[in-house]
């Protein structure tokens, strides 16, 4: 117990300490800037969920598309110098924290990304995945670094350590404050859409939220990103998606008749007839990126 | 995502037909792209939510075939290498 209290108490007394406003110039001081493992003390399960989820491995397992923008899109077909800004058109989703790393560093991830996909050195490979793999959608991308962007003209910035959440359980390890931003489609679709760069840019990595207000909410659909993703079955912050073939087939409705028949008076010619009724019964177009 | 249906008669001559739902990224100039920074457009070929796709196949079976082995499977791709199958139906059907 008395362990307990001091680990709450460390927590308290660390999380206002992050120091938001500097900038990281290794992945270990993001990483610590941004650390996860502290929420892992009180919130376990949504821990462990988490780690099962594809936001906790959200750059590790799309290394080949951004490996393909940092290596091939911006230098050779835009002929730019591969910058921050360029750095954070993939890395603003997949790892939103960096936002807070210096220039060198968020180049650094960048090109970091590019030899773990080409190296044919399988230890370095690993090293360099290891090392990536600190960095991903964490708790505080969404309940933190994005959690008031959706509406930042009203709320403004995210406070430095304080810890959006959608309820109102206000915790005593750290500064909580709740928003009405984290439950709502529009927030997944900061990044589960199409994607706007502070420079204009638009990055069509999926356009799951252009179904969902189009052709899902315009034909009555009334269900949130976080209804099918989260809060039915107790999926949590597992996030089950295209990845889980359980909330797939969830999605998809099949039905099929086989029928023979002889054709053609006269002629009797054997022919097979086969109707299927495929339904999505999703929130959004199937399949989609 | 594919809807596959195939079949064999009793004479062993298989027939097949595959209709696939998928997006198609489009570039500036109209080429198809995978890269998300290329994409600037899309043709939209899925599955769209709160709709129900039919889909009806015939097979015409040599006049001669007694039976025919008819199968339909749907496969979700999570990527262009990775399919796996989620729903099947199958029937015999005799023409004798």
């Amino acid at each position: 117990m008395k362990k307990r209290i001091l680990m709450v108490t460390m927590v308290f007394l660390l999380l206002p300490a992050l120091a938001y406003a500097k900038v990281a110039n290794t992945i270990d001081e993001l990483v610590q800037m941004y650390d996860d493992s502290k929420c892992k003390e009180c919130h376990p399960q949504v821990y462990e969920e988490w780690q099962q989820s594809y936001h906790a491995k959200a750059v590790v397992n799309s290394l080949k598309g951004m490996r393909n923008f940092y290596a091939i899109g911006v230098p050779k077909e835009w002929e730019r110098k591969l910058t921050k800004t360029e750095v954070l058109k993939c890395l603003d989703c997949h790892a939103p924290a960096v936002r807070y790393a210096s220039e060198e560093l968020a180049v650094k991830i960048a090109k970091m990304i590019v030899e773990a996909k080409d190296t044919k050195d399988e230890a370095r490979r690993e090293e360099l995945k290891k090392e990536l793999g600190k960095l991903n959608v964490g708790c505080l991308s969404c309940h933190n670094i994005k959690a008031l962007s959706i509406s930042r003209g009203l709320l403004g910035d995210p406070e430095p350590g304080t810890i959006y959440t959608s309820h109102m359980i206000i915790s005593p390890a750290h500064k909580t404050e709740p928003v009405n931003t984290l439950d709502k489609s529009l927030f997944c679709a900061q990044c589960h859409g199409r994607y706007t760069a502070p420079d204009g840019e638009q990055i069509m990595c999926n356009t799951l939220s252009g179904s969902y207000y189009n052709n899902y909410v315009s034909r009555g659909g009334a269900e949130t990103c976080q209804d099918c993703h989260m809060k039915k079955k107790n999926r949590g912050h597992r996030f089950p998606g295209g990845h889980d073939l359980e909330i797939v087939k969830e999605g998809i409705g099949f039905e099929a008749e086989i029928q023979g028949v002889r054709h053609t008076v006269g002629k009797w010619i054997p022919r097979a007839i086969i109707r299927v009724a495929l339904e999505n019964k999703a929130g959004h177009r199937i399949p989609d990126g | 995502m594919v809807l596959e249906v195939t079949a064999k008669d009793n004479k062993g001559k298989v027939y097949k037909e595959v209709k696939s739902y998928y997006p198609i990224g489009i570039d500036l100039d109209g080429y198809m792209r995978y890269g998300a920074w290329q994409i600037k457009e899309m043709i939209d070929l899925t599955l769209q939510p709160k709709t129900i796709q039919n889909e009806q196949v015939v097979f015409e079976f040599d006049k001669d075939v007694k039976s025919a082995d008819v199968t339909v499977n749907v496969y979700y791709y999570i990527s262009g290498k990775k399919g796996d199958r989620i729903y099947t139906a199958s029937k015999q059907l005799s023409f004798e």
